[in-house]
């Protein structure tokens, strides 16, 4: 079995990963995809200490089916308000996404 | 053995299309990477002997959420004409600093610190098991997040609708 501290790493290397796309990428769509790779990340950290540290009771596990659900409808929301904002002002770019008043 | 050397093989498989997710000049192919990569986690709830959640994960993130990922960026696709421009902004370099930095601190923090009460060899996690702590000890939170499961679906169909009368 390969040890706690493998899966803790790749986790952590993911999630950096996707801290880097959320701060370097304009297009609002590409930051959401970064999003779903650090939730991801979490999830995966969730279950493998749920796995080695927690095997009566799981509940890493159940965290992470929650995670889930809330990425899922988070991503369904986020890209509704995308195309929202795209049919607006024909652009998807954050950058210029900074008007607070219409 | 071989399942040490199976889950490098998973690991750098995840690592590599996510970094493609982040760096990729095309928002396609970032889309595909995100897919892979997604897929890729699925493998490694299977060894961590959580199946259920493996299956999810390829239901919920290898069908739906790429599929909707895939239709929004086609229907905001920008007319470029033809060039390719940067789908990184300015801020990349430092943004690479900041990544590299957390990387570091997590993957070390991760491998120095002496995990209490550690299982070397865990038992497959059955199926009845989630079961139960996902509807008797979780049941509220279970309805609860069902309830915003249909809000936020029913909120991004009003958000995404098109009006005339605007």
């Amino acid at each position: 079995m390969v040890p706690v501290e493998n899966y803790l790493a790749l986790s952590g290397i993911l999630f950096a990963i996707g801290v880097y796309g959320v701060l370097a990428r304009r297009n609002a769509i590409l930051v959401l995809m970064s999003i779903e790779l650090m939730l991801n990340a979490v999830a995966l950290n969730f279950v493998a200490f749920a796995v080695f540290m927690d095997p009566e009771q799981i509940t890493g596990a159940v965290v992470a089916v929650f995670v889930i659900t809330v990425a899922a409808a988070e991503v369904g929301l986020a890209l509704a308000i995308v195309i929202r904002y795209f049919r607006m002002r024909a652009t998807s770019n954050i950058d210029e996404a900074a008007a607070l008043k219409w | 053995m071989a399942v040490e050397v199976l889950w490098w093989l998973f690991a750098i498989l995840i690592v590599g299309t996510a970094l493609g997710v982040v760096v990729s000049r095309s928002v396609i192919h970032a889309a595909i990477f995100l897919l892979v990569a997604l897929a890729g986690i699925a493998g490694m709830y299977v060894f961590l002997t959580v199946e259920f959640l493996a299956l999810v994960q390829l239901l919920i993130y290898g069908g739906a959420v790429a599929v909707l990922v895939l239709l929004a960026l086609m229907l905001t696709r920008q007319a470029t004409g033809g060039e390719r421009i940067s789908l990184n902004g300015p801020q990349a370099p430092f943004a690479a600093i900041a990544a590299i930095g957390l990387a570091a601190i997590l993957v070390a923090s991760a491998v120095v610190t002496t995990w209490p009460r550690l299982v070397d060899d865990p038992d497959a996690v059955p199926l009845g098991r989630i079961s139960e702590v996902l509807f008797e000890d979780f049941g509220a939170t279970f309805i609860l997040v069902s309830i915003l499961l249909l809000v936020a679906v029913v909120g991004a169909i009003i958000l995404a609708r098109q009006e005339d009368a605007e």
